[in-house]
C-alpha cells in the first residue's frame, strides 16, 4: 500500500499535466466541433451544421481528399526510398562503427530546425534552382522543369526528404537486429538471395516498417507549413484549413477539420497495430 | 554470389544518392548564404561571394530594402521558453520514469497517455488549447499556453530516455545505501541521481532542442509576442532573401553546438572518473 | 539480539517465507543454508527492512523493528553482487554511510578518515583507497562492500552469499578472514549461502531453510553427522538417501549386519553416509546391494564413485585418499555395495530422524 501511494505521488505531476493540457484540449476539440458557428462568434448549442457543411463543401472535402492523396504518396515514396537504404545499412554494412555513423548521418537533419529544412528546398526547386541548373549542365534537359516549385510535386519532394528519416531509422534497426547466422544457414541450404529477402528479411523488418509508417503518417497528416511554403499556398491540406479557420475565428469548422484528421490518423494507426503487435517487439 | 556483390554496389550507390538528397538542400542553402548583397537574390548564380547576409542577420549591414529579420527578442523568448520547458519536462520525465520502476495497476494507460503527447500533431493540440483558452478567457502567451504545450510535447521524450536508463539501473546500490542508514531522499541525491546523470543530460538535450524548434503548437498558442520559429515562418509569406539562408546556416550551427556541448559534458563526466582512477595507479607503480 | 518470530511473506499468493522463527545471539556467527528459491534472500531482505512481512515480527535487542524503514534499523547488509557505488572511489564508498546516514552523520572529515582507514586496514585494502570500483578485483570488491557496512558499526551484519562470486581459492581465504574480522569486531554475522561447506565451516550456529521454512537449526558438526531432518540430510550432499517401496528390500540387501527391526519398521526414508559404504565384487554369495559402476570423480583429497542400482537409483560412494588407495573398477560392471547397520539414519513419514 505504502509503495502504491509513492508511485501515484511520483506520477501526479505528469498525469495532471497530461489531463489538463493534452486530454482536455482534445476532448474540447471534439466538443466544439458540434457547437453553433455564427460569423464572428460561437455558441455552445449542439448542432451538426459544421459537420454537414464540411462534407458538402468542395473546398473542405477536396482538402480532405488532397490530404489523403499526398499522405499516401509520401508514405509510399518514403518506404520506397527508405527501405533500400535501411537494407543497405542494416544488412550490407558489417562494421558496427560505420553502421552507426551512417545511421547518425541520416538522423542528423532531424536535429536541425524544421522550418529551415523546409526553407532549404526553395533554392533547390525553383526555375533557376539548383536541380534545374545541374540537370541542364549535365545535358539531361534543355529547358528548366517548371513543375518543380509551387506545385503538389514540390510539397511531396519536401515532405519525403523531411520525413524519410523516420522510415529509415526503425527499419534499419529491425534489419540490423536480424541474426546473421540465420541468413548464413539459409544460404548454406541453397536459398537464393530473393528467397532470403522474401522469407527472412522482409517479415522480420515488418515491425520497423509499421513503426516508420505510423511516424510518417502522424507527421504528414498534421502538416501545413511545408505545403504552404513549397506550394506558394496553392496546395491546401486539412492542416492549412485549420490555420485559416482559426485565423478567421471559425472555431467550430477548425474543430471539425481537426476531428476528421484525428479519425483518419487513429484509424490508420489502429489498423497498423493490428498487423503487428508492437509490444512484443520492444 | 555475383548477384549479391552487384546488389551491394547498387544499394551502396543508392544510399550515397540518398545522403546527397538529405544534405543537398543544406549545402545549396549554405552556398547561397554567401550571395552578394543586398542586390543578390536567393538563387544561382552567385554574383560575388560575400558575408553581407550574415552581417544583415546581426543587424550590422547598412539599411536596405530588405527588412532585418525580427529575431532579437524572439531569440531571447525562444531560449527562455526552451530552458523552462527543458527543466519542467526533465523533472517530470525523471519522476514518471521513477514511478514506472515498480509495476502498478494502470501503468499501460498512463504510458500511452504520456506517449500520446509526442504523437498528437501540433496543429490539433494547438487548436484544442486555443479553444480552451478562448472559453476560459485566458490570454494566449508564449510563457503560458504555448509553454504548457511545449512540455506536453517534450515530456514524453524525456520520459522515454529516463525509462531506458532505469531499465539498465541496478537497484541494489540504492538498497545498499538505505541499509547504510541513508534516507531515501538522500539516497536519490547521492546515489541514484549521479548514476543516471548521463540520461538526464540526454533528456535535457532532447527537451531543449525540440522546444527551441517547436512551431505548430506555438503558432496557435503563442500570442502576439512571437518566438523564433514563428518569426521565421512569418517571413515565408513574403519574398525570401538570402538573409534567411544565412540565418538557417547559423541556426543549424547552433543546433550542432548544442549537440557538441552535450557530447563534451558526457565525455567529461566519464573522463573525470577515469582520471581519478588513473592518478592513483601512477602512485602504485 | 536479533529475533525473528513467525515471519511470513508471499508474493501474489505464492508463499516465499512461511512462519519463520529463530534467534541470533550477540557476537555470534550464524549461517543460513538453503538452495536457490528456498526463500533465504527474501528472509534476509525482510530482516534488513527492504521488504515488509505479511505476518510476524522482527525484534532487535528486544525492540520491535518490523515497521521501521530500512535506513533506521542499523542492520548492515552486504549484498550478493557487492552493489558498490560505481561513481565513487573505494574510500568514498566506505565513507558513504558515515557521511550521509540519517542518524548521527559524521561531519568531521578527519574522524571519517580515521574510521575509514581503520576499516581499510582491517579488511586488507590498504593502498586501494582512490581506485574506482571498476578497477579492483572481485575479492577486493567484496572487501569494500564489507568494509562499507562494518565501518557504520551495525548492530548485526547480514551477508547475502558473500562468497558466491569469488573463485574457489579466494573463497577459502575469505572464509577465514571473515571469521577473523567478525571476532575482532565482536559483531553478529548472519551469513546466507547455498553452499553446504561454507555454511558448515563458518557458522557457530546453522539454520537450514527449504521451501520458505526453517527445517533445522543447530551446531554444524552435529547437523552434518546426524541431521534430524531429511531435507538437511539432502542439502549436506553427504548421504545416499533411499525412499519408497523398495526401501526395505534395498536395506536388507545392502546392510552387512543385522538391521534394527524396530526402526526399519517405522522408517520411510533411510540415509547412508557416502563415506561409510564398501564396494565388493558381485560374486554370487557376496552380500550387498547390486549396482552398476558408472564413473568416478577424483577430487584431490577424495574420490567419488557413481553407481546405478537396478531400479535406476544413483548411489555415490566416497573414499578419502588418506584412508585407502584408488579402487580399480570397471565401468558398466555390477558390484555389490554394503554398509553397516549402525551407520544408517532412519527417518519417519514426516522426514524426522528416528531416535
Amino acid at each position: 500500500m505504502k509503495s502504491n501511494k509513492r508511485t501515484w505521488l511520483l506520477l501526479s505531476p505528469g498525469i495532471t499535466w497530461i489531463l489538463f493540457f493534452l486530454v482536455a484540449p482534445l476532448i474540447m476539440m471534439i466538443y466544439v466541433s458540434f457547437w453553433t458557428q455564427t460569423t464572428f462568434s460561437i455558441k455552445p448549442e449542439l448542432t451538426v451544421t459544421s459537420w454537414v457543411n464540411f462534407f458538402s463543401s468542395d473546398t473542405y472535402f477536396g482538402a480532405l481528399l488532397r490530404t489523403i492523396r499526398i499522405w499516401l504518396t509520401v508514405l509510399f515514396v518514403t518506404l520506397l526510398v527508405g527501405y533500400p537504404v535501411a537494407l543497405y545499412i542494416g544488412q550490407f554494412i558489417k562494421n558496427k562503427t560505420l553502421q552507426t555513423a551512417l545511421l547518425v548521418t541520416c538522423v542528423i537533419p532531424f536535429w536541425t530546425s524544421f522550418l529551415i529544412r523546409v526553407l532549404a528546398w526553395r533554392p533547390m526547386l525553383g526555375k533557376e534552382g539548383a536541380i534545374n541548373i545541374v540537370l541542364q549542365k549535365i545535358g539531361i534537359i534543355d529547358a528548366p522543369i517548371e513543375v518543380l516549385l509551387f506545385t503538389e510535386l514540390s510539397v511531396i519532394i519536401g515532405m519525403v526528404q523531411i520525413y524519410v528519416v523516420f522510415m529509415v531509422g526503425p527499419i534499419a534497426f529491425m534489419i540490423g537486429r536480424i541474426d546473421g547466422s540465420l541468413i548464413e544457414s539459409a544460404r548454406d541450404l541453397g536459398a537464393s538471395s530473393w528467397t532470403i529477402f522474401r522469407r527472412i528479411i522482409l517479415p522480420l523488418s515488418m515491425p520497423g516498417v509499421i513503426v516508420g509508417a505510423i511516424f510518417v503518417t502522424v507527421m504528414v497528416l498534421g502538416e501545413f507549413a511545408t505545403a504552404s511554403a513549397l506550394s506558394g499556398r496553392k496546395v491546401n491540406l486539412l492542416g492549412n484549413i485549420i490555420i485559416t479557420q482559426v485565423g478567421s475565428l471559425k472555431w467550430a469548422f477548425a474543430a471539425v477539420a481537426g476531428v476528421v484528421l484525428t479519425i483518419v490518423m487513429a484509424t490508420f494507426v489502429a489498423v497498423m497495430l493490428r498487423i503487428v503487435n508492437l509490444r512484443n517487439q520492444l | 554470389m555475383d548477384k549479391v556483390v552487384s546488389l551491394r554496389w547498387i544499394l551502396g550507390i543508392f544510399t550515397a544518392l540518398f545522403v546527397l538528397f538529405l544534405y543537398g538542400p543544406f549545402i545549396v542553402m549554405g552556398i547561397l548564404s554567401f550571395q552578394q548583397g543586398p542586390e543578390g537574390g536567393p538563387q544561382f548564380p552567385i554574383i560575388e561571394w560575400s558575408s553581407y547576409w550574415y552581417q544583415h542577420v546581426f543587424g550590422l549591414a547598412p539599411p536596405s530594402r530588405v527588412a532585418p529579420l525580427p529575431i532579437g527578442e524572439a531569440l531571447i523568448r525562444s531560449l527562455t521558453l526552451a530552458f523552462a520547458t527543458m527543466v519542467v519536462s526533465t523533472v517530470m520525465g525523471v519522476l514518471t520514469a521513477q514511478a514506472f520502476r515498480r509495476p502498478f495497476k494502470g501503468s499501460a494507460v498512463v504510458f500511452y497517455s504520456v506517449i500520446l503527447g509526442m504523437i498528437v500533431p501540433g496543429v490539433l493540440l494547438g487548436l484544442g488549447m486555443v479553444l480552451i483558452a478562448d472559453q476560459v478567457g485566458v490570454a494566449r502567451n508564449w510563457w503560458s499556453t504555448a509553454f504548457v504545450l511545449h512540455v506536453v510535447y517534450t515530456y514524453p521524450f524525456a520520459f522515454l530516455v529516463m525509462l531506458a536508463i532505469f531499465n539498465r539501473f541496478d537497484e541494489s546500490v540504492e538498497e545498499a545505501s538505505l541499509s547504510l542508514g541513508v534516507s531515501p531522499a538522500k539516497t536519490f541525491r547521492k546515489v541514484t541521481f549521479p548514476i543516471i546523470f548521463p540520461g538526464v543530460l540526454s533528456a535535457m538535450l532532447f527537451a531543449f532542442t525540440l522546444s527551441y524548434d517547436e512551431f505548430p503548437r506555438t503558432l496557435f498558442t503563442g500570442g502576439s509576442d512571437v518566438t523564433m520559429p514563428i518569426a521565421i515562418y512569418g517571413t515565408f509569406a513574403v519574398e525570401i532573401h538570402p538573409n534567411l539562408f544565412a540565418f538557417g546556416v547559423l541556426s543549424t550551427l547552433f543546433s550542432f553546438s548544442l549537440l557538441a556541448i552535450y557530447g563534451i559534458l558526457l565525455t567529461l563526466s566519464v573522463r573525470r572518473q577515469r582520471q581519478r582512477a588513473s592518478g592513483l595507479q601512477e602512485d602504485i607503480s | 539480539m536479533l529475533e525473528v518470530k513467525g515471519v511470513s511473506k508471499s508474493f501474489s499468493g505464492v508463499p516465499a517465507v512461511e512462519d519463520v522463527s529463530f534467534k541470533v545471539e550477540q557476537n555470534e556467527y550464524v549461517t543460513l543454508l538453503g538452495s536457490s528459491g528456498s526463500g533465504k534472500s527474501v528472509l534476509l531482505r525482510i530482516i534488513a527492512g527492504l521488504l515488509t512481512p505479511d505476518a510476524g515480527v522482527v525484534l532487535l535487542n528486544g525492540e520491535d523493528v518490523t515497521d521501521l524503514p530500512c535506513h533506521e534499523r542499523r542492520i548492515g547488509f552486504v549484498q550478493q553482487k557487492y552493489a558498490l557505488f560505481p561513481h565513487l572511489n573505494v574510500f568514498d564508498n566506505i565513507a558513504f554511510g558515515l557521511r550521509h546516514r540519517e542518524v548521527d552523520p559524521i561531519k568531521n572529515e578527519s574522524l571519517v578518515k580515521q574510521k575509514v582507514s581503520e576499516t581499510i586496514a582491517l579488511v586488507g585494502l590498504i593502498g586501494q583507497e582512490s581506485k574506482m570500483t571498476g578497477q579492483i578485483s572481485g575479492g577486493q570488491k567484496q572487501r569494500v562492500s564489507l568494509a562499507r557496512t562494518l565501518v557504520t558499526e551495525p548492530k548485526i551484519c547480514l551477508l547475502d552469499e558473500p562468497l558466491g562470486a569469488l573463485d574457489a581459492n579466494l573463497r577459502e581465504r575469505m572464509t577465514i578472514e571473515l571469521q577473523n574480522i567478525r571476532s575482532e569486531l565482536g559483531v553478529s554475522f548472519m551469513h546466507v549461502t547455498g553452499n553446504e561447506f561454507e555454511a558448515l565451516a563458518m557458522g557457530q550456529n546453522m539454520l537450514v531453510m527449504s521451501e520458505g521454512r526453517i527445517v533445522e537449526q543447530g551446531i554444524p558438526q552435529q547437523m552434518y553427522a546426524t541431521p534430524s531432518d531429511l531435507i538437511t540430510a539432502k542439502s549436506m550432499h553427504n548421504f545416499n538417501i533411499f525412499s519408497g517401496d523398495d526401501l526395505h528390500k534395498h536395506m536388507e540387501a545392502g546392510t552387512s549386519d543385522k538391521l534394527s527391526a524396530a526402526k526399519i519398521k517405522k522408517a520411510m526414508h533411510c540415509a547412508i553416509p557416502m563415506d561409510r559404504i564398501d564396494i565388493v565384487a558381485a560374486s554370487a554369495k557376496a552380500k550387498g546391494l547390486r549396482a552398476e559402476f558408472l564413473t568416478s570423480e577424483f577430487l584431490g583429497n577424495k574420490i567419488i564413485y557413481f553407481f546405478k542400482t537396478e531400479d535406476g537409483h544413483v548411489c555415490e560412494v566416497e573414499d578419502h585418499m588418506s584412508l585407502r588407495e584408488r579402487r580399480e573398477l570397471t565401468a558398466s560392471t555390477t558390484y555389490a555395495l554394503k554398509w553397516k547397520s549402525k551407520d544408517i539414519l532412519y527417518y519417519d513419514e514426516n522426514k524426522q530422524l528416528l531416535g
